[in-house]
């Protein structure tokens, strides 16, 4: 009861972000109606997606401070679980999601125990060796189609079908996706009061003082670990379905680890809005160097040199991103 | 009865002794000093007892159960509370949600576990600085912020470690004030290692001395302070030699 009394409060940020963000939840839930290029829907769908997955890393990564560059491995158990059960057996999303996040909970309690005895940058170099090795093996696995991935039959289901979520126009997608990120940022509101979100701050600040108040550190990593998992594996499945055609190249690959702890630091690792602030820089530069940089020859792998030179300015100058520096300005005002 | 009761424990950085079969009690209700010169130990001695070093002898009981090798967070949840000398808090948390960390130990509502720290707040005399960064902080409200982080964990042995040092004379009364509240009117048994000895003196019922990690003394403080051996610890055997 009192869980949800907190997600739905949000009474402790000023009058000024409310207002912002509401105006930004009306336009996101009018848009379709207006007319707009299938560019625009494409990269709004893709920005709630990696809010999303931004969230979900935000909790270990944000607010526990632990980098985590391996999130694309659950984006794949979650996408290959719900493509796969609805080839073979047909089975509805909303039945397979659930399977996936089972799926990827249990893989992530299984590498999480020994990964989190790891600190620092070698907890971030294990967690991109976990990733790829799963990846590796997802490619030599003729069974879920190997390399070359498997392909959803769309044609068979009457469209729109919302037990299995296949529609013809990307509208439905929209609205599905825009659904799960408002829960998101519910989850997210309520997951920062909780006892979790406090105590991962204190490990955050400083391990040996969080022991010292009766904190299981490793316990607590390891959970908030599965709950940022869980996240990125539901929008994996929601991910399946949307784009219909998954390989693992493109589903768990290191840039794809690289882009969602990207956009989380980028907007502001460790607050609410971080994550999606990160994603509406970052997710219309990516679509906009893909579209018109990348085509041209010779241009290739900019996108990457620009994400690097990124990670090097927020480190040197503000590591806690966008919205760090908005808080910083705020409390000097205050002092 | 015996609060915690400490027995020959050994501990040994390498070839460096630093707390060699230190045995002395706490009973319950008391406030004891720790003191003893600069490397003597006391430190070490405490990260022992709360579990945050393995030791390589020797027991520690608590509550007459053995917690020798019980890691620092199950240590905590029975009731031992410490404070670290330097409050390292570059995060995020500000004073208030700092010391809502400690009381979430009891409760899972946010609610709670608030209305708890406010009270505390309230104890130490912080209830103006809860918004702050404690880094924004000066020294002495930090050092408060320590302990008030400490008691949201409700202990009933609070280990207080240097929380005098770098203060200034009035601070010095202030902290000492709030030590003797913690001690008779929380009714928290408090054990201190401290550098400022007019505040031991005032503070402690009884007092154990370390020197290169061996209690040299032990008991009432107006006697221990007399005693050569704790000068000589102090002052050097040459100094003791020529002046006793």
């Amino acid at each position: 009861m009192e869980t949800l009394k907190n997600a739905l409060d949000f009474s402790d940020f000023p009058r000024l972000d409310l207002t912002l963000a509401a105006s930004v939840a009306v336009f996101l839930l009018v848009f379709p109606f207006f007319s707009h290029s299938s560019f625009a829907m494409s990269t709004l769908i893709q920005f709630l997606i990696f809010s999303l997955y931004g969230m979900g890393w935000n909790t270990i990564g944000g607010y526990g401070g632990q980098v985590d560059l391996g999130k694309a491995q659950y984006l794949g158990i979650g996408a290959y679980t719900t493509s796969v059960m609805l080839l073979r057996w047909d089975t509805p999303f909303w039945i397979s999601m659930p399977i996936g996040i089972l799926f990827s909970v249990t893989w992530s309690f299984i590498i999480g125990y020994p990964l989190f005895k790891l600190k620092g940058h070698y907890f971030a170099i294990a967690t991109i060796a976990t990733s790829l090795v799963l990846k590796d093996l997802f490619e030599v696995w003729e069974l879920v189609g190997g390399s070359r991935g498997i392909e959803i039959l769309a044609g068979k289901y009457q469209t729109p079908d919302f037990v299995h979520l296949i529609f013809k126009g990307d509208d439905y997608y929209y609205y599905v996706i825009l659904i799960f990120f408002f829960i998101g940022i519910l989850f997210m509101n309520a997951f920062r009061k909780s006892r979790l979100g406090f105590q991962l701050r204190s490990i955050k600040d400083n391990e040996d003082i969080a022991r010292s108040l009766g904190i299981n550190v490793h316990w607590a990593k390891i959970k908030t670990y599965a709950v940022a998992t869980a996240f990125v594996s539901a929008v994996g499945s929601f991910h399946a379905c949307y784009v219909k055609n998954i390989e693992p190249e493109d589903t768990m690959s290191l840039d794809i680890s690289i882009l969602i702890a990207l956009m989380a630091m980028l907007g502001g690792a460790g607050s609410l809005w971080g994550p999606i602030i990160g994603a509406a820089v970052l997710v219309p530069l990516k679509s906009y160097l893909k579209e018109w940089l990348g085509a041209q020859a010779g241009m290739v792998g900019i996108d990457l040199i620009i994400y690097g030179a990124i990670i090097m300015i927020i480190s040197a100058a503000e590591p806690r991103g966008i919205w760090g520096m908005v808080e910083k300005a705020r409390r000097r005002k205050r002092n | 009865m015996a609060l915690l009761e400490v027995t020959n424990l050994t501990k040994r950085f390498g070839g460096l002794t630093a707390n060699d079969a230190v045995s002395f009690e706490v009973t319950k209700g008391e406030l004891l000093g720790l003191i003893g010169p600069n490397g003597a130990g006391k430190t070490t001695l405490f990260n022992c007892i709360a579990g945050l070093h393995p030791i390589d002898a020797g027991t520690v009981h608590f509550q007459e159960q053995n917690i020798t090798r019980l890691a620092s967070h199950e240590i905590a949840r029975l009731g031992l509370a410490r404070t670290f000398q330097i409050m390292v808090a570059s995060g995020d948390l500000n004073v208030l949600e700092n010391i809502m960390v400690g009381c979430f130990l009891h409760t899972g509502s946010r609610m709670k576990a608030k209305a708890e720290a406010e009270q505390i707040l309230k104890d130490m005399e912080l209830s103006d600085l809860g918004g702050y960064l404690v880094s924004e902080l000066p020294v002495a409200a930090q050092k408060r912020v320590a302990m008030a982080t400490a008691l949201g964990t409700r202990p009933k042995l609070l280990l207080l470690d240097e929380v005098a040092a770098g203060l200034n004379p009035s601070e010095i009364e202030g902290i000492t004030a709030i030590i003797q509240r913690i001690h008779t009117e929380m009714g928290i048994t408090v054990m201190l290692i401290e550098h400022v000895m007019e505040m031991v003196m005032n503070l402690s019922q009884r007092v154990v001395v370390l020197d290169y990690g061996r209690k040299i003394a032990e008991g009432d403080p107006k006697l221990v302070v007399k005693d050569p051996n704790v000068i000589k610890a102090y002052l050097g055997e040459r100094y003791a030699k020529e002046h006793l």
